[in-house]
């Protein structure tokens, strides 16, 4: 297995796969786990494991990926995995990561790239373990990736809000009522942007979606690749949460990204590349209204013309004002920049 | 009999909301007719996923006494009336939990009631429903399996239904008058719904059903690990990797060999092995790895593993290459690919019956667009149960050829 060094950290050196035909075709995580049909989230597991190959120990915090996944003493994974408090996977992370290249520096296991990876959803991740996700990417000595999949609420416990899920959206914990229409009215986190604004020394953020797998598992290989600590955000349709036929997972998630309300893009040692439809979109195509996208679930059936344009006029901001489009939500510096090429 | 115990068993999620109104209508139907009742889930149901099977139960006693009696008890271990509101679950249900897979009429007593909605004959349910050591009732509701999802629900009637239908078979714990006043009361009901009940009152049909009928596969099942056998820190083995399908040629996938999963399934891919394009979209995007790789590079989805979500008909290229066929037409698991290789003509012949078959190709799943449920029961109540297309995959396929 090829190896590469990044702060004297060897990893395994996965190449992208080029083409659908040229992916693995061994499953690491295979079928017998109690996700809702068409769990879109299950299939960013196998996607990801599929990606980083054998050589891969899993961590998961508690939420859908593992209650749903572990229970009653059965698995459906192939590779080694172990179970984490719910806000702990940056931690997880770290401590495993940290542990392997102690054992291999002891000589008590032998010395070779393993790939650590940890998972967290929404909630276990942008909201509880924020912090910990957080400590472990300043700790640019140990390889590990931290996969957040976000299907935008906490979903496991029967969709409460998390700070993931979506302006307006219906929840247990936001019913819409005959007076109050809207009860969640606070725009969604933007995670990706954040870890990468956040912590110089991560050198590798990105964004995913399932319904472009191939793209998708090439970032995981990217992130694993690269070293340190690293950080992706998959968005994910959850049939359950979002009130919609579970074949129309695929769909939905391309519709997140044609309406630009979901970016795709890498930021590589502080270079923000997008790509995918994502791409298309910033150099010029038109995004398709977010209505396509929010009157196809039912966690949005509730909506009247108004939140429909204040969802689109937000999208549209995060395009058009945003200093790097759809990344990092700073309004444009224009008059400073002026100032300083002035001097 | 001084109580009475109901069952529901219906698909999590999808009828989360409609289980929940029918044990909620018993009791208050039971208070109504001067009975005492409790409603409550199944605890090991909990959390729900889109079509795993779940169950809610309902109780109504006659005292105070002995509805306490029974609430005793952490779930009944024997029912009055079983209710299945989707027909595809008389292939028997493999719970969330480890339990293996159990018969629909498993917990009915003798002499008691199995109440469906269904749009099959007796006997074809009867090819499905396992065969009981005990003589009990079939009781038939006509309709279709009333789909939604958590948020917006589906009107029509199924709920109202079902509790006139209990007035008929149990009307010494409830009456017709009591069903009326509770749904008048409730915050979902209506004069309408009232006549609907007393529809499914008078149209029930039911039929006794001997030890002899029914299916005679035998369930499988699981041994549970003994505490004993437990490992240090509670780890299990991982699943090994898979092997090729044969001469070194495809792949299958070793699976989680205590959760099967396919009693989730609603309806099932039929693929056309002929006009496959091999462009791996189906294997790639199923959440449950289900597709087993062939020898010749087609996809074979394996029927003990598919859960039916219907994202491989979704996602292929090709015009009905797949095509999702609901569950109640096949009779068992076997592979459709063997099945194909044995003999390609048989294999079209008998793709083109199931694919052709409109009232099994129908499909809805939940939520699609707003207004979606009204206009389908709108059709539905014109006759036919006309197909209802906007913003299904197959619009989709067009779009992504043009």
């Amino acid at each position: 297995m090829a190896e590469t060094t990044t702060f004297g950290n060897a990893t395994q050196i996965l190449e992208p796969f080029r083409g659908v035909k040229r992916v693995t075709i061994e499953e690491y995580f295979t079928s017998g786990h109690r996700t809702c049909q068409g769990c879109e989230s299950a299939l960013v597991m196998k996607l990801m494991v599929k990606a980083s190959g054998p050589r891969t120990i899993v961590l998961g915090s508690t939420g859908c990926m593992y209650v749903a996944n572990t229970t009653y003493y059965t698995t459906p994974w192939v590779v080694p995995w172990m179970h984490t408090q719910l806000g702990s996977s940056g931690s997880a992370a770290l401590g495993t990561a940290a542990g392997l290249k102690a054992l291999m520096r002891k000589g008590k296991m032998k010395s070779e790239p393993i790939n650590v990876i940890a998972f967290c959803g929404d909630g276990g991740g942008a909201d509880m373990g924020l912090g910990a996700i957080s400590a472990t990417l300043t700790h640019k000595e140990y390889n590990s990736l931290i996969l957040l999949y976000d299907n935008e609420s906490y979903a496991n416990t029967d969709i409460q809000l998390s700070g993931m899920t979506p302006y307006g959206a219906n929840t247990t914990f936001s019913p819409p009522g005959k007076v109050k229409r809207l009860i969640h009215t606070r725009w969604k986190k933007n995670m990706a942007g954040l870890m990468a604004a956040g912590h110089p020394e991560c050198r590798y953020v990105a964004t995913v979606c399932a319904s472009y797998a191939v793209e998708m598992m090439n970032k995981v290989r990217r992130a694993l690749t690269i070293g340190g600590p690293t950080f992706i955000h998959s968005l994910d349709p959850c049939p359950k949460g979002w009130d919609y036929d579970p074949m129309l997972s695929h769909e939905l998630g391309e519709l997140a990204i044609e309406t630009g309300i979901f970016p795709l893009y890498e930021v590589e040692d502080g270079q923000v590349k997008y790509y995918g439809k994502t791409k298309a979109i910033v150099e010029g195509r038109a995004r398709k209204p977010v209505r396509e996208y929010l009157l196809k679930q039912g966690r949005f059936a509730h909506f009247v013309e108004e939140d429909l344009d204040y969802f689109q006029a937000k999208v549209d901001e995060m395009w058009e004002k945003w200093e790097i489009p759809a990344v990092v939500p700073f309004r444009r510096l224009d008059a400073t920049r002026a100032a300083l090429s002035a001097k | 009999m001084a109580a009475l115990i109901c069952e529901v068993v219906y698909r999590g999620i999808f009828q989360k909301n409609l289980a929940a109104r029918i044990t909620r209508g018993i009791v208050l139907s039971a208070r109504k007719s001067g009975r005492w009742g409790i409603a409550f889930g199944r605890y090991g149901d909990s959390p729900q996923r889109n079509g795993i099977p779940a169950k809610d139960f309902a109780i109504v006693a006659d005292t105070k006494e002995e509805l306490e009696q029974n609430m005793a008890r952490y779930e009944p271990k024997h029912v009055d009336v079983t209710i299945a509101v989707d027909d595809t679950l008389s292939k028997g249900v493999e719970s969330w939990a480890w339990y293996g897979l159990q018969p629909i009429n498993r917990l009915t007593v003798p002499d008691g009631t199995l109440l469906m909605t269904s749009l099959q004959s007796y006997d074809s349910l009867l090819q499905d429903i396992h065969k009981k050591d005990a003589p009990y009732k079939l009781a038939l509701i006509r309709a279709k399996a009333s789909f939604s999802g958590l948020w917006v629900y589906r009107e029509d009637h199924t709920e109202v239904r079902i509790l006139g239908a209990l007035a008929k078979i149990a009307p010494s714990f409830l009456t017709l008058q009591g069903v009326g006043e509770a749904i008048r009361e409730s915050e979902w009901g209506s004069d309408l719904k009232v006549d609907s009940a007393k529809k499914a009152y008078e149209r029930l049909e039911s039929r006794d059903v001997t030890m002899t009928e029914g299916n005679a596969e035998i369930p499988y099942s699981f041994e549970m690990p003994k505490w004993w056998e437990m490992r240090e820190g509670v780890t299990i083995p991982a699943i090994p990797v898979g092997k090729p399908k044969e001469a070194g040629k495809g792949y299958v996938p070793e699976r989680n060999p205590y959760f099967k999963k396919f009693t989730t399934r609603t309806m099932r891919p039929v693929v056309n092995f002929d006009t496959c394009v091999k462009c791996t979209l189906c294997w790639i995007q199923c959440p449950d790895s289900c597709f087993d790789v062939m020898p010749d590079g087609t996809y074979d989805a394996n029927m003990e593993a598919c859960c039916g979500c219907g994202v491989c008909e979704a996602v292929c290229p090709v015009e009905n290459c797949i095509t999702m066929v609901n569950e109640s037409v096949f009779d068992d698991n076997a592979s459709q690919w063997e099945m194909w290789r044995k003999d390609k003509q048989t294999y079209q012949a008998w793709m083109a019956e199931k694919i052709g078959d409109k009232n099994a190709t129908v499909r809805s799943h939940g939520f699609r667009f707003r207004g979606q449920y009204e206009k389908e029961l709108e059709k539905n109540f014109e006759g036919g149960g006309a197909e209802i297309t906007a913003g299904i995959p197959g619009e989709n396929a067009q779009h992504k050829e043009g």
